[in-house]
């Protein structure tokens, strides 16, 4: 769909492993915290690592779209549909991160 | 009717559009968003248009929103496949700024209130 969409710029390297990128389950949890917090439509009073988006943060079906959208930008990779559907908890998100990252998960 | 003729009792199923599940509809439609929602900084930019960001994600949101309440599987279809040439003309700089501007255009014109605007309008105080 979006042949003229972004040139993503790939600014960082790849590194070989996880921990020599500086990646482990606190850095990655707080960024996705960050991010979720910079969401307009989350009060950050509600939200916590397992608070459901659709179901206790009142967000719909777009809403989590954007989110999601928030988030690959934030590290930097795309998460696809039938991936996508399955994140409704920021605990989710953190763990499906942390196996794509291929950093331990906890 | 003349007997030994069948009455042939027509299938009454729609052939799809594209999706043949809701599911894959549904997965349509969001792909369509992310999308679009992926363009705006470019279109703000490139069309030099009077916007902010988030004036264009809430009309985004607002155009998709105006569908909420569709069900069937193929005018699904059909409206995915029109926002996508909207977005592929758009991309492509194949509008022009009234194009896009367009879409902001206000549809209703306040009425008015008080007796010179009732009176400038031509109607009865």
């Amino acid at each position: 769909i979006s042949q003229h969409a972004i040139q993503r710029c790939s600014q960082w390297r790849c590194y070989a492993s996880a921990s020599s990128a500086g990646l482990s389950q606190d850095k990655i949890t707080e960024r996705v915290m960050t991010v979720i917090k910079l969401f307009e439509k989350i009060s950050a009073e509600k939200l916590t690592i397992e608070s459901h988006f659709m179901k206790e943060l009142g967000l719909d079906s777009l809403d989590h779209v954007e989110l999601l959208m928030a988030i690959e930008d934030e590290f930097g990779f795309e998460i696809p549909d039938q991936d996508a559907e399955k994140l409704n908890k920021p605990s989710d998100i953190i763990k499906y991160l942390c196996e794509k990252m291929e950093v331990d998960y906890k | 009717s003349t007997g030994g003729t069948l009455i042939r009792q027509a299938v009454k199923e729609a052939k799809p559009v594209f999706s043949a599940t809701s599911e894959d509809a549904r997965r349509r439609v969001l792909n369509l968003y992310r999308a679009w929602f992926r363009q705006l900084p470019y279109i703000i930019r490139e069309y030099d248009v009077p916007l902010t960001l988030p004036m264009c994600r809430r009309k985004l949101r607002e155009n998709f929103e105006k569908y909420r309440q569709v069900n069937d599987i193929r005018v699904i279809d059909l409206l995915v496949a029109k926002g996508q040439m909207e977005l592929v003309e758009t991309a492509h700089m194949w509008k022009q700024k009234t194009h896009v501007m367009d879409y902001f255009k206000q549809t209703v014109s306040p009425k008015p209130t008080d007796f010179l605007g009732k009176f400038f309008d031509g109607k009865e105080p």
